[in-house]
């Protein structure tokens, strides 16, 4: 059946019936119960993906290596993070397979692309909460892109540790080419703190967006989150 | 660099370079907390009020806490008052009552007020009846509708007791809004305060006692109220009152007993005054009470059976449609002829349990024993209660006759208007439509047959 279902793979597209690659799919689900099937599944997968296939095949493994994906899997999707066409799928996998190799290839992808797939690794990088990655962003937050410089900013504020906001309030301080950035990026800080229970912390980056100097909306927000703050302790 | 990125940044400094400040407060978490909700509290800007404000709501729990609040009344303007004192009142500690009282006495204008008499529902206790029940009075809407509301949230084991008690001396305006607020707390223990109520001498006093009895009423208060029912006025309020026996009728769910209870209470007024409340037993129908009504219209009173057509015209089903078929070929006088037609007709479009079907079998009865114009295109214009294919089969005839063709394309439409009637017929619904089209004066008519062509739908524009 598996055979049959890879072998209707190598042509397959949006348009096929689904039905044909159900074996792929029974698979996917069983291997979360038993890790040779798991195995082999994601075998064939990279084999396939290392092989001819249309890109809606590839998108198509790609998401079943989110699911079943494990260190192995790492080096043939990286492979496609450079790509333009490519990229986005092997971000979809690389962002959920739990291991630090994954983290790793998509820092080390970080200074062979530009533009928007350099944006997008970045926010697979803050999806990943890749604390391994702040010093590489913090220094990403200056750059002449503004999109890179944004998305670098908004990737700080979703890892959400002590680094990264550290990272960000720097950023203020030195060369804030981006302000609004940096500030979404520290709100979305400070909440990832509250959640994780940091309060101090999450307590003093709402206290220095609070100032007067900033923008009513902006102030408005940094008040919620100190009230949060506060609510959670009385 | 602008200007206000400067001013960003000196403040950054100063954080960073000053960490023991944040320390500091850190410190004493809930007087820095208490504070900032009190600065919020007193902002002009509402978004930022309304922050503070949803703390006093739900954070910082105790009585020092509503007191600091309440403290913070005397500083705000009437609308900040309002606010506050609405959210004291979500907060439901008692605490605040005190000021809340100040308030509805001393309250700087109706918004403050309004929102003190508000709060006092979830603050207050029986203690504070008085004070609510002579808001009733006020001359401020607001503060009436708040006063009210407030008497309906008041807890207290004896607060209905009291507020029937208040009711028997008010007057007919208060006497009307603590009825409607016994009736809303549902004091089904106080009926008797509600059956005495019923023959009031103020039409919006009888009227509230009568749909208090209505809701929360048993069969045991029926006989009682048909005094309020006859001494209703006609016209609306004597509806509202049959309306409101017919509602304890309809919770009886045996319907022969539906009809004993009804005629058990019936002997217990006069017999003079059992006519007027026939009108009352077509409301609540059944077979039992179908013989009763039907040979009284069927009698030698002519006045009598008038009364007794109208109440087989309020039938609530289509039991009676014989009835009235055999009156409409029996009478001899053309006046009562046409009302038991009219009333034939009425029952006939009724959309209760029956298939459209039936419906439609019967107002072709009707067509065959309609004698005038008017008579005929009133069954054409209730047709288009039968969602039927075989209804528009019924009506295109009429289309080709002018005295009915404007009223016949009007129904047509109606029915087309049902799209699980059209869709199965779109080949024969779009002929008639046509048909329509070409017939109909109406732009609303054609505009209608188009939308129903195309497979679109029309929404009915509101009354």
């Amino acid at each position: 059946m598996l055979d049959t279902a890879f072998e209707a793979l190598k042509k397959f597209d949006w348009g096929s019936d689904l039905a044909e690659l159900a074996a792929i799919e029974d698979a996917a689900i069983a291997g979360h119960a038993n890790p040779e099937t798991r195995e082999e599944l994601e075998n064939r997968l990279i084999s396939a993906l290392n092989g001819e296939l249309t890109r809606d095949a590839q998108d198509y493994v790609c998401r079943k290596l989110a699911m079943v994906g494990t260190v192995a899997s790492v080096p043939a999707l990286a492979g496609l993070l450079v790509k333009k066409e490519n990229s986005h799928l092997a971000r979809f996998a690389l962002e959920r397979i739990p291991v630090a190799e994954a983290a790793q290839a998509l820092r080390e992808a970080l200074s062979h692309v530009d533009g928007s797939l350099k944006v997008g690794i970045i926010s697979s990088l803050g999806a990943r909460r890749d604390s391994a990655a702040v010093a590489t962003l913090g220094g990403l937050i200056g750059d002449r892109d503004p999109a890179i410089a944004r998305s670098a900013a908004l990737a700080l504020g979703t890892i959400g540790n002590a680094e990264s906001a550290q990272a960000l309030t720097a950023a203020m301080r030195t060369s804030p080419i981006n302000p609004q950035a940096i500030i979404d990026g520290l709100l979305s800080c400070a909440e990832a703190m509250l959640v994780s229970d940091q309060r101090a912390a999450a307590s003093a980056i709402y206290k220095t967006l609070a100032a007067d100097s900033h923008p009513r909306l902006v102030r408005l927000a940094a008040t919620r989150g100190l009230l949060s703050c506060g609510s959670k302790q009385a | 660099m602008a200007p206000r990125m400067w001013q960003c940044l000196i403040v950054l400094s100063v954080w960073f370079v000053l960490p023991p400040t944040i320390s500091r407060a850190a410190d004493h978490p809930s007087d820095e907390f208490l504070q900032m909700i009190v600065q919020l509290i007193g902002n002009s800007d509402r978004e930022f009020r309304a922050a503070g404000l949803e703390q006093v709501r739900t954070s910082v729990k105790g009585v020092p806490a509503t007191k600091l609040f309440v403290a913070q009344l005397p500083k705000l303007d009437s609308a900040g008052q309002a606010a506050l004192l609405s959210a004291l009142a979500d907060r439901g500690d008692a605490a605040a009552r005190p000021a809340v009282v100040e308030l509805v006495t001393v309250g700087r204008d109706e918004q403050v007020r309004a929102a003190a008499l508000a709060a006092l529902g979830s603050l207050g206790g029986t203690a504070d009846l008085p004070l609510l029940i002579k808001a009733l009075s006020s001359a401020s809407a607001v503060e009436r509708a708040a006063a009210q509301q407030s008497l309906v949230q008041t807890k207290g084991d004896t607060v209905n007791k009291k507020l029937v008690a208040e009711s028997k001396s008010a007057a007919p305006a208060v006497k009307t809004a603590l009825l409607e607020v016994l009736t809303i707390r549902r004091a089904s223990d106080e009926l008797p305060a509600f059956l005495a109520a019923v023959t009031d001498d103020n039409a919006q006093v009888r009227a509230a006692a009568l749909s208090a009895l209505g809701q929360l009423g048993h069969p045991e208060q029926i006989a009682g109220m048909l005094a309020g029912v006859l001494k209703s006025a006609k016209g609306n309020e004597r509806d509202n009152a049959e309306k409101d026996v017919a509602a304890i009728c309809s919770r009886i769910g045996n319907e022969d007993k539906r009809g004993s209870v009804l005629i058990d209470a019936l002997n217990t007024v006069p017999v003079a005054d059992r006519d007027e409340l026939l009108s009352l037993v077509g409301r609540v129908g059944g077979k039992k009470l179908i013989s009763f009504v039907a040979d009284i219209a069927a009698g030698d009173d002519a006045a009598r059976r008038k009364l007794a057509i109208d109440a087989l015209s309020k039938w609530p089903d289509a039991s009676v449609a014989d009835q009235l078929l055999e009156l409409i070929s029996r009478a001899t006088d053309a006046a009562e002829r046409h009302l038991a037609f009219q009333a034939y007709v009425k029952i006939a479009a009724a959309r209760d349990g029956r298939s459209d079907k039936q419906r439609l079998d019967r107002m072709k009865e009707a067509m065959k024993v309609a004698q005038t114009t008017e008579e005929q295109s009133l069954v054409i214009n209730r047709t288009r209660t039968a969602y039927d294919v075989e209804s528009l089969r019924f009506l295109l005839p009429f289309v080709d006759q002018p005295q009915f063709a404007q009223g016949a394309c009007e129904t047509i439409v109606e029915i087309a208007h049902h799209r699980e009637v059209r869709d199965p017929n779109k080949a024969e619904f779009d002929k008639a439509l046509d048909k329509v089209i070409e017939t109909s004066k109406d732009p609303v008519v054609i505009d209608r047959a188009k939308r129903y062509q195309r497979g679109e739908t029309w929404e009915r524009p509101k009354k």
